[in-house]
């Protein structure tokens, strides 16, 4: 009898688990997702900077705000880039430590799901052998 | 491992069940076509890319163009293009910059090459995937198929042995198998056939230096020994094919056999021990002829019947088989020096009764 509440309440651990393992690879496929916008992001970045830089100190550029065309400096619009990259590095890379984090929770949750398992089995062996 | 079993046999099939590999070649096939949809997609670019390159370097070769202006999504009004050298050119993240037409198709072109790399990447990641994915195919068919995986403990120490071994003894193994009575028991040839190669081995490299006249007169006395062999086992077949019979032989031969060892053995006693059994070897051959030509005549014709034939098989078989050679040469390298020398002719004897 005891037995068999317990198998209940491990079944019950493993459920949860599982359930805590899915959200977590959900985050991780979304956070993916979140990084792969900002390395393109950071690829079109640095395309617009090194156009910048080939441009001359005099031509006219303008950044679309909503609907309208601002115009810009030269060295606004390049501060403004320079700005955007490091800005968009930083986030990957915070990105890169958070996906590292969730990868290394749902290894050890992976490990606790295989655990329970096999403490589940051993249990239901032994109760079909008793 | 267990050591009574050399290798392991293992299905294909329950390394990867067929339903994983398929179903991993179907993963595989999905992300070939996502990344297929993606090539299109910057091949498209490329081509837009192309084309506004082209139109880019077309307009600023009139004063201006008469055009129908599209107004709303169905409508268009007839206009004209004017300032066709000033181009506004979106930069990407929202960063426009006023720009000629030679410009902008320097801005066009590299924006092309950029295309161009990626494409050349996601094709490169294509082939890798492929390949994956002809992998999983071929697994996924393979298992299927029932195919087995069978490993065997690479053994180290007998192996190289085995490898110069072979080139060593291809030229003597019709003597000693010649020499031996040889239709039988397989695993007790190959205990025989191997210990000998071991043995030979042994000579080799104790006594290389010692040995060396000694193998060049080998060589040199094996091959008329085989032919006279053969020319008495000719002559003599005939006359006393009836009456040699095959008691008689087996009697006579061994102990022929260890009297002129040892004979080789007083004769050349200044050579190591273990090296008599294959002085003995050598020497069976000679002497065979001048010293015991009517002893020899009555086992000769009964081996030379016995062997015509197996000789050769033996031989092929120990080609063939190198697999098993392994699964021999370890337990019979184990005994070489101890009990080989002493159980050979003990076995010789027992097969030479049956």
């Amino acid at each position: 009898m005891a037995s068999s509440t317990g198998l209940r309440e491990l079944q019950r651990d493993l459920e949860n688990k599982a359930n805590d393992l899915s959200k977590l690879q959900k985050d991780i496929s979304k956070n993916h997702q979140i990084r792969k916008k900002y390395t393109i992001q950071l690829g079109e970045n640095e395309l617009v900077l090194k156009e910048l830089d080939l441009l001359n100190e005099d031509a006219n550029v303008y950044k679309l705000i909503g609907p309208v065309l601002v115009k810009q400096d030269m060295a606004e619009a390049n501060a403004n880039v320079k700005k955007r990259i490091e800005y968009i590095s930083a986030e990957l890379k915070r990105l890169d430590s958070t996906v590292q984090d969730l990868e290394d929770k749902q290894n050890s949750k992976k490990e606790t799901i295989m655990k329970l398992q096999q403490k589940i089995q051993s249990l239901q062996a032994g109760k079909g052998k008793a | 491992m267990a050591e009574s079993v050399k290798g392991t046999v293992t299905s294909l099939s329950s390394l990867f069940p067929v339903e994983e590999a398929q179903k991993a070649a179907k993963r595989v096939e999905e992300i070939i076509s996502e990344r297929q949809k993606q090539l299109d997609q910057l091949r498209d670019f490329a081509d837009d890319n192309n084309t506004l390159i082209r139109l880019v370097q077309r307009l600023p070769d009139e004063l201006h163009h008469d055009i129908m202006v599209p107004f709303g999504k169905a409508a268009f009004f007839p206009g004209r293009l004017i300032h066709t050298n000033e181009f506004l050119v979106l930069l990407g993240e929202g960063h426009y910059a006023e720009r000629t037409a030679k410009q902008t198709v320097g801005i066009l072109n590299r924006r092309g090459k950029a295309l161009e790399v990626q494409v050349e990447s996601v094709k490169a990641l294509m082939q890798d995937l492929k390949a994956e994915a002809s992998f999983f195919d071929a697994t996924a068919s393979e298992a299927a198929e029932g195919l087995v995986e069978i490993r065997e403990d690479y053994v180290e120490e007998t192996s190289p042995k085995e490898a110069s071994m072979i080139g060593i003894v291809e030229p003597e193994l019709p003597i000693s198998s010649q020499a031996e009575d040889v239709s039988h028991v397989k695993d007790e040839e190959y205990d025989r056939i191997f210990s000998r190669l071991a043995e030979l081995e042994k000579e080799e490299e104790e006594a290389e230096h010692a040995n060396q006249e000694e193998i060049g007169s080998d060589d040199s006395d094996v091959s008329p020994g085989h032919v006279i062999l053969e020319e008495e086992m000719k002559s003599l077949e005939l006359e006393e094919r009836g009456k040699s019979s095959r008691i008689q032989s087996t009697e006579k031969f061994p102990d022929h056999w260890h009297v002129e060892g040892s004979k080789a053995t007083s004769k050349e006693n200044c050579l190591p021990e273990n090296l008599a059994y294959g002085k003995f070897n050598l020497t069976e051959n000679a002497p065979m002829e001048p010293q015991a030509e009517e002893d020899v005549k009555a086992p000769v014709i009964a081996e030379t019947k016995a062997e015509a034939h197996p000789s050769e098989p033996q031989f092929d078989s120990s080609k063939a088989f190198t697999g098993s050679i392994v699964e021999h040469n370890s337990d019979v390298n184990s005994k070489v020096q101890s009990v080989s020398r002493s159980s050979k002719p003990v076995s010789r004897f027992k097969m030479q009764r049956k």
